[in-house]
């Protein structure tokens, strides 16, 4: 009777426990991440800047001179960029026309010796310097006909740059 | 003296099952927002095979389970700098099939009775991101926790 007793109270206690085992709690974690770019700014510069021109003399103005047009970037740090262009076939002056084509280079750091390309080409690939800076420089030549019309021609370069 | 004997038996019959089910939880592919720019708010869907969070668990079939998740409020980045998150009602999935295109969505913000169909399911996790306009360059990362419970 007595080691009858003790037996019953084991099986209770392995009761116990195999009830114990049906409830089970488990944790798992996983990370969330996220990367915070720095947003491009593009600042205008400089302008392209002919000054005068005469009908019939072709002109030119190089990525070195001080008259060339100058775009400043500034982004994330030695990160890829594309760029495009809208660039002007003609320079205007009321409905008379100048024909211009451009030029350009980019650069790191603010020096026109750089890698050239043609703005009109399409999307130019490009990498944002150490800090974060990048420049682009536009030259040109413009056309003036023998019989080009006098007055103050202007025109427009867009630029574009995104990650 | 036969008798005990065999309630010991009868015992470990019944107990010996219970201790050898093989149920877990285990934190497969983290959420993650990628590139994100300051002041543009970064949304992650459930079904975004790439980029949602995801659970796998592991339960006998029929077996039911509680999943309460652990949410950050916030990721925490360079210097300190914190970024906004938010959980929804709808950026919780269960799948008892384990596929991201048979979920059955519920509210992480609250606890979930799950039910298994099979031995493994999966629950996968969406969210937002919401960086300040002044939000800081870098890495940003936090912890989500999910706790099963299993019935």
């Amino acid at each position: 009777m007595y080691t009858a007793t003790k037996v019953a109270v084991l099986a209770l206690a392995l009761v116990a426990a195999g009830a114990a085992t049906a409830q089970a709690q488990n944790n798992a974690s996983i990370n969330v991440t996220a990367a915070v770019q720095q947003p491009i700014t593009v600042v205008a510069a400089t302008n392209l800047d002919f000054g005068n021109v005469f009908p019939g003399v072709v002109k030119g103005i190089t990525l070195a001179s001080p008259a060339a047009g100058r775009f400043s970037v500034t982004g994330q740090a030695s990160t890829p960029v594309s760029m495009t262009f809208v660039v002007p076939a003609n320079l205007t002056s009321g409905l008379n026309n100048l024909p211009i084509a451009f030029s350009a280079s980019w650069n790191g750091i603010n020096d026109p010796a750089g890698s050239g390309f043609t703005p009109s080409a399409g999307a130019t690939a490009a990498t944002l310097s150490g800090t974060g800076t990048l420049f682009v420089f536009v030259g040109g030549t413009v056309t003036p006909s023998v019989g080009q019309v006098a007055g103050a021609y202007t025109g427009t370069v867009q630029m574009t740059v995104v990650y | 003296m036969r008798v005990p004997e065999s309630i010991i038996s009868l015992c470990f019959a019944v107990s010996l099952p219970l201790a050898g089910q093989s149920t877990g939880v285990t934190g497969v592919r983290g959420l993650a927002f990628g590139t994100v720019f300051p002041g543009v708010s970064r949304v992650v869907v459930r079904t975004d095979a790439a980029n949602s969070g995801q659970f796998d668990l592991k339960a006998h079939p029929g077996a039911t389970a509680s999943l309460t998740f652990l949410l950050p409020a916030v990721m925490t980045g360079p210097a300190g700098a914190t970024m906004t998150l938010v959980f929804g009602a709808n950026d919780a999935g269960f799948s008892a099939s384990q596929s991201i295109n048979s979920q059955v969505a519920f509210d992480p913000r609250t606890p979930y009775l799950a039910t298994f169909s099979g031995n493994r399911a999966s629950v996968f996790l969406g969210g937002t991101a919401n960086p300040s306009t002044a939000q800081r360059a870098g890495n940003y990362t936090g912890t989500i926790t999910l706790t099963v419970v299993f019935f």
